[in-house]
């Protein structure tokens, strides 16, 4: 008895952790978007605030990469909903040998890398381009149409899959009684199916945009020159981090819940219906049973949800955000002076037993005890044993094809590749677009120093 | 209104699955039709052949005269009632009935007053607005008459509609649905694996096994004068003693079998000789306990097995030679014996009830 | 194949036959399977487009290993045997890949056990819905929250270091540990799903029964659920693996600097090194092997293709 006790204890403390460790980071984020601190943090807490959310509205990069997402996710709907009923409907009627195939085919486009499905959308379509000799300003080379159809390739897969689950519960005599009675096709499938799919498609509608609006592999290759919300969020987390990002994951947690509240709630409706069928003349006792039964949780989220945003708002005028900024500024100011001497120090040291280090040649390992100076410092830092060995054979064929992938990954950070530093600074500036340069070179503060010495 | 439908050669194949072989049959404008036959016995091939969902391998199918060859089932004047009805849950009960006028473009208002006159006709005025789940088994039978009425159908092909009732409420049905077929004055043709139902609602019965058409007649001819083994041993109940022909008299045909030697009368147009296999078939009411001792024609021995009361019947269930399960029917006139387990008896088959008929496939038990 | 679509028009009408047909070839025809047609061969051309465009279609336009004789053995002047980073890359990707989808399913599987046998009603409920909040959270921010987490200043290290459980901050990016945490929790719906559909059509009465005849619950599992749940973890490992082999968003924000997660490869190879014929030969490698092992993996569980799906 006791060891049944005991193993039950386990589960629900195993549950627990499970939930602490689905939630725990998207609550963290959370809080540190009220976190005045210019880095997002939990701790040191500095100020409540909720400034973050204006800087975000005021991010023009940000928003012009969300309405893209918008348009893009809207797009996909409309493609992928058509297109994964197209694909159910044509699944219920090949036969038994192709049904696999094509079943087959379908689920690939989900389990084919994101990567590939952009790479490949992109390949093609340049090729159309070409072979139609469209300009770049055509829509071949459109990068939101072209994540839109990069997109929908998988999107309607699951869309597919949604109404596959729902067109199995569908008596297909209810289609032969309709022509029975002098339907046609099109008024079969508009009176009789349609209406029995319709919360598939509010389901698959959602579940669209939603796969849509979060996507990033596809989306980074195919998207061109153009940004959606997702690339412009990976570009800023990987120049640097600020709160406005936490504010924004803030915005989308509570969209998120609440659509998926939303189609929870009408799955819910369809299901007591459902019983309600199955259940001859007791729809009324089945429908408010069901509903009263579901009620409670939800509107008990609901509550939480708003009685946590209000609280947010009054708590953000009743005290002065300014006023405590400014004693917690005064604060570190002290505490960084103090620091930024001892750091000094340090990095100098640092700098004299690494140059020792690629000297002999021997590895860098030491400096991974050295303090970062900033948090990317060390994120950055060229403590690539392989790095350094790969970046001396490199070297060579760098300077005969200068867009050659090394240098951009190791070059920078790298103690040898400080003489190409410049070179590449040069090129970073003509090309803006390239990344990896950006994130290596001058966010590092090694780098920094560096470049002020030479 | 009613029209007449005529198979032509219908043969209807599925790989190398024959499920309706040769079939010619007209069926007569106004007339309760059945076909009848075990499951899988193609029937329902046949009635999809009829309402245009099943293309046959071979033949057409004539609707009062027109070839429906490549006419689609929401273009032929047919109107099918399924199996599990069919009705659309999503719409109410006067939707369903009008339905047929609405994807014809009738107003909304002209389409209610008629499935209102349907609702009527079916006996369910008034219950228009009601969902089709809040409806009990046998209104819901109803709707789906009314609902198949509303295409003003000149044939209306019933598939089994009954199946789903209780057996009150579908001894109930039969006699309404015989009912509004009157009324309507169009053709039926039923599908049915029930004899019972076949026999009370039909002017004609067609029995089907594999495929094929065993017998087309009246019920009263196919249940009192088969003409296949089959049909004799699926319509109803049949006790059947297989034999070897010995002798043709003028109305009889002398078997003998291994329960001895039976007389009984040939069927209709019947081809046996001496020395052919047949079999004796007796209806358990066609048999009756020995009387007068010196009896000697057409009697056979049994034990009693089993007595079982039945109301205005009562049954014995005997066992002949060899193990033989012989079944016999008393009407209950009050006076019912009891029997033993275990006693020999004497009982004697009505030579002009049994038949005679070439030995063939029995329907399973 | 002719019989197939005359039916297919009868049935449908010509109009939504057309609509069908036309959606689904456009769906897999042109947006799937010519754009990866197009990508294999273009995996074997030239690097025309940054090199001399106007010999595109030319007769020196011909076909070529060049790109993945590449990835294996670096360029022509590479002393070593083997082009050593990119192989490692590749490698050490389909190595944390397994290693992150063994991670979700020993995570996955007590959790939709639970949800399908034991957890009641509306509890279900709730729990299902909660997990499915996290996997359309924006997978950047997912990321983001995990760098926050793991940051050498982040909330994890701050709280061990106050608990005096270190008294140095650990680097959780450049040990990885952050991102295959942040791959694992990145799937973890694509795991549970199709083992909780799986677990949840067992009867309860063959677990009751092996409980009846005295076997511990270890037991129970290993010898009835497990079994039966097979499909279920096989359809939830190869989703779970195919795409943590081809997530690049994770790897690029929270993966350790040392450590290149293949597709970064193939980012840089597109974007920044403009060769594209060369991030195709990559991509086409990537899946390649991916597939293979995922049908491996099949055989040897003996699942089938047509189980994958929710």
């Amino acid at each position: 008895m006791s060891s049944a006790k005991f193993l039950r204890l386990v589960t629900s403390s195993y549950i627990i952790l499970f939930f602490a460790y689905l939630f725990g980071p998207l609550i963290v984020m959370s809080i540190t978007a009220f976190n005045s601190a210019a880095f997002p943090r939990l701790s040191p807490w500095d100020c409540f605030s909720t400034e973050w959310f204006g800087v975000l509205v005021n991010d023009a990069r940000m928003m012009g990469g969300f309405k893209n997402s918008l348009i893009i996710g809207i797009s996909v709907v409309f493609v992928s909903v058509p297109m994964g009923l197209a694909g159910a409907l044509m699944l219920g009627q090949l036969s038994n040998r192709v049904r696999p195939v094509f079943y087959t085919v379908t689920i690939s486009t989900i389990l084919v890398p994101g990567v590939v499905l952009g790479i490949s959308t992109l390949i093609f379509w340049d090729r159309m381009g070409m072979m139609f000799n469209a300009g770049y300003d055509s829509i071949f080379y459109d990068g939101i149409v072209l994540t839109i159809i990069g997109q929908s390739t998988f999107i309607s897969a699951y869309t597919m899959l949604v109404f596959i689950s729902r067109l199995q519960r569908f008596d297909p005599v209810l289609e032969e009684a309709a022509l029975d009675l002098g339907a046609t096709n099109i008024q079969t499938f508009r009176k009789i199916l349609l209406p029995f799919l319709k919360p598939a498609i509010g389901s698959a509608a959602v579940l669209a945009f939603l796969a849509s609006f979060e996507n990033y592999n596809t989306t980074v290759f195919t998207i061109v020159s153009e940004s959606t919300l997702t690339t412009v969020l990976a570009s800023k987390v990987r120049y640097g981090i600020n709160p406005s990002i936490s504010a924004l994951a803030v915005i989308i947690i509570g969209l998120t819940i609440t659509a998926a509240l939303i189609h929870e709630v009408l799955k819910r409706r369809e299901q007591a219906r459902e019983i309600a069928l199955k259940k001859e003349g007791q729809v009324g006792n089945v429908k408010t049973l069901s509903r009263t039964a579901f009620r409670k949780p939800v509107t008990l989220m609901v509550l939480l949800i708003f009685v946590a945003g209000l609280s947010t708002v009054w708590m953000a005028r009743a005290y002065d955000v300014n006023q405590c900024k400014i004693e917690v500024s005064e604060e570190k100011r002290k505490k960084q002076e103090e620091l930024s001497k001892k750091r000094l120090l340090e990095m100098q040291k640092r700098l004299e037993s690494q140059e020792a280090a690629s000297a002999n040649g021997s590895d860098s390992k030491s400096s991974k005890t050295a303090p970062g100076t900033d948090q990317y410092g060390s994120i950055f830092a060229p403590t690539n044993l392989e790095g350094q060995v790969e970046s001396t054979e490199d070297q060579k064929e760098n300077s005969k094809t200068p867009k050659n992938q090394y240098q951009n990954i190791f070059a920078p950070t790298n103690l040898e590749g400080q003489v190409e530093s410049i070179e590449e600074k040069t090129e970073a500036s003509k090309t803006p677009k390239n990344q990896y340069q950006n994130i290596f070179a001058p966010v590092n503060l090694e780098g920094q120093v560096k470049s002020e010495k030479e | 209104m009613s029209a007449d439908v005529t198979l032509e050669n219908i043969t209807v194949k599925f790989d190398d699955f024959t499920a309706v072989n040769n079939t010619d049959i007209t069926i007569k404008g106004g007339e309760f039709f059945s076909f009848l036959g075990p499951s899988g016995c193609g029937k329902t091939t046949l009635l999809r052949v009829i309402s245009g969902f099943q293309e046959p391998s071979q033949g057409r199918v004539l609707i009062g005269g027109n070839d429906m060859t490549g006419i689609g089932p929401n273009k032929r004047p047919t109107a099918l009632i399924f199996q599990n009805l069919a009705l659309f849950p999503l719409m109410t009960v006067w939707e369903n009935i009008a339905f047929s006028l609405e994807v014809k473009g009738v107003s909304k208002t002209k389409c209610r007053k008629r499935a209102e006159e349907l609702l009527e006709l079916v006996a369910m005025p008034g219950q228009g607005d009601k969902m089709v789940n809040e409806l009990s088994g046998g209104q819901r039978q109803r709707v789906a008459v009314a609902r198949a009425l509303a295409a003003e159908p000149e044939v209306l092909l019933l598939d089994e509609p009954l199946s789903a009732l209780d057996l009150k409420l579908r001894q109930h049905m039969r006699t309404e649905l015989r009912e509004i077929q009157q009324r309507a004055g169009i053709t039926f043709i039923y599908i049915t694996h029930d004899q019972g139902e076949a026999l009370t609602m039909s002017d004609r019965v067609a029995v089907m096994r594999e495929g094929v058409i065993e017998q087309v007649e009246e019920g009263t001819k196919v249940y009192d004068k088969p003409v296949t083994a089959f049909v004799a041993s699926f319509v109803g109940e049949n006790n059947a003693f297989h034999g070897t022909v010995s002798n043709i008299l003028a109305a009889k045909i002398v078997v003998s079998t291994d329960s001895g030697v039976l007389e009984a009368s040939p069927a209709e147009g019947s081809s046996l000789k001496v020395g052919d296999k047949a079999i004796v078939f007796a209806r358990p009411e066609a048999m009756s306990f020995v009387k007068r001792r010196n009896l000697v024609k057409n009697v056979i021995n049994t034990e009693v097995v089993h007595q079982e009361f039945e109301g205005h019947f009562w049954h014995l269930i005997l066992q002949g030679v060899n193990g033989l399960k012989i079944k016999m029917s008393q009407i209950n006139d009050g006076t019912t014996e009891v029997f033993e387990e275990g006693k020999k008896i004497k009982v004697q088959i009505d030579p002009k009830l049994a038949v005679v008929l070439p030995s063939g496939p029995l329907a399973a038990e | 194949m002719r019989l197939w679509l005359k039916k297919f028009f009868l049935r449908n009408g010509i109009v939504l036959s057309l609509y069908m047909l036309l959606v689904t070839f456009i769906w897999i025809v042109v947006m799937f399977v010519l754009p990866q047609i197009f990508m294999f061969d273009f995996s074997f051309r030239f690097n025309w487009t940054q090199i001399d465009p106007s010999k595109i279609g030319s007769p020196e336009d011909i076909y070529t290993l060049q790109h993945y004789k590449f990835l294996l053995f670096g360029s022509p002047n590479n002393p070593d045997p083997l082009n050593i980073v990119d192989v490692t890359v590749f490698g050490r990707t389909i190595l944390a890949a397994i290693f992150v989808t063994l991670f979700d399913v020993i995570l996955c599987y007590p959790v939709a056990y639970y949800l399908a046998h034991v957890a009641k009603g509306s509890i279900t409920r709730l729990m299902m819905l909660s997990l499915v909040v996290p996997f359309w959270i924006n997978e950047l921010l997912r990321a983001f929250a995990f760098r926050i987490l793991f940051g050498e200043e982040g909330t994890i290290n701050n709280i061990l270091l106050f608990l005096g459980v270190l008294n140095q901050p650990i680097d959780f990016v450049r040990e990885n540990i952050a991102l295959y945490t942040g791959l694992g929790y990145a799937y973890i719906l694509l795991m549970i799903f199709p083992i909780y559909n799986a677990v949840e059509s067992l009867d309860r009465n063959q677990i009751e029964a092996a409980r009846d005849l005295g076997s511990p619950w270890w037991r129970i599992h290993w010898r009835v659920v497990i079994p039966f749940a097979k499909p279920g973890i096989t359809s939830g490992c190869t989703m779970v693996f195919m795409l943590s082999a081809g997530a690049l968003a994770l790897p690029q924000i929270i993966g350790g600097p040392s450590s290149l997660w293949f597709t970064q490869i193939i980012y840089q190879w597109f974007n920044t090194g403009s060769n594209w014929p060369r991030g195709s030969a990559y991509a086409v490698s990537l899946m390649v092997i991916c597939v293979i092992l995922v049908l491996l993996i099949m055989k040897i569980f003996k699942v089938k293709f047509g189980e994958i799906g929710r």
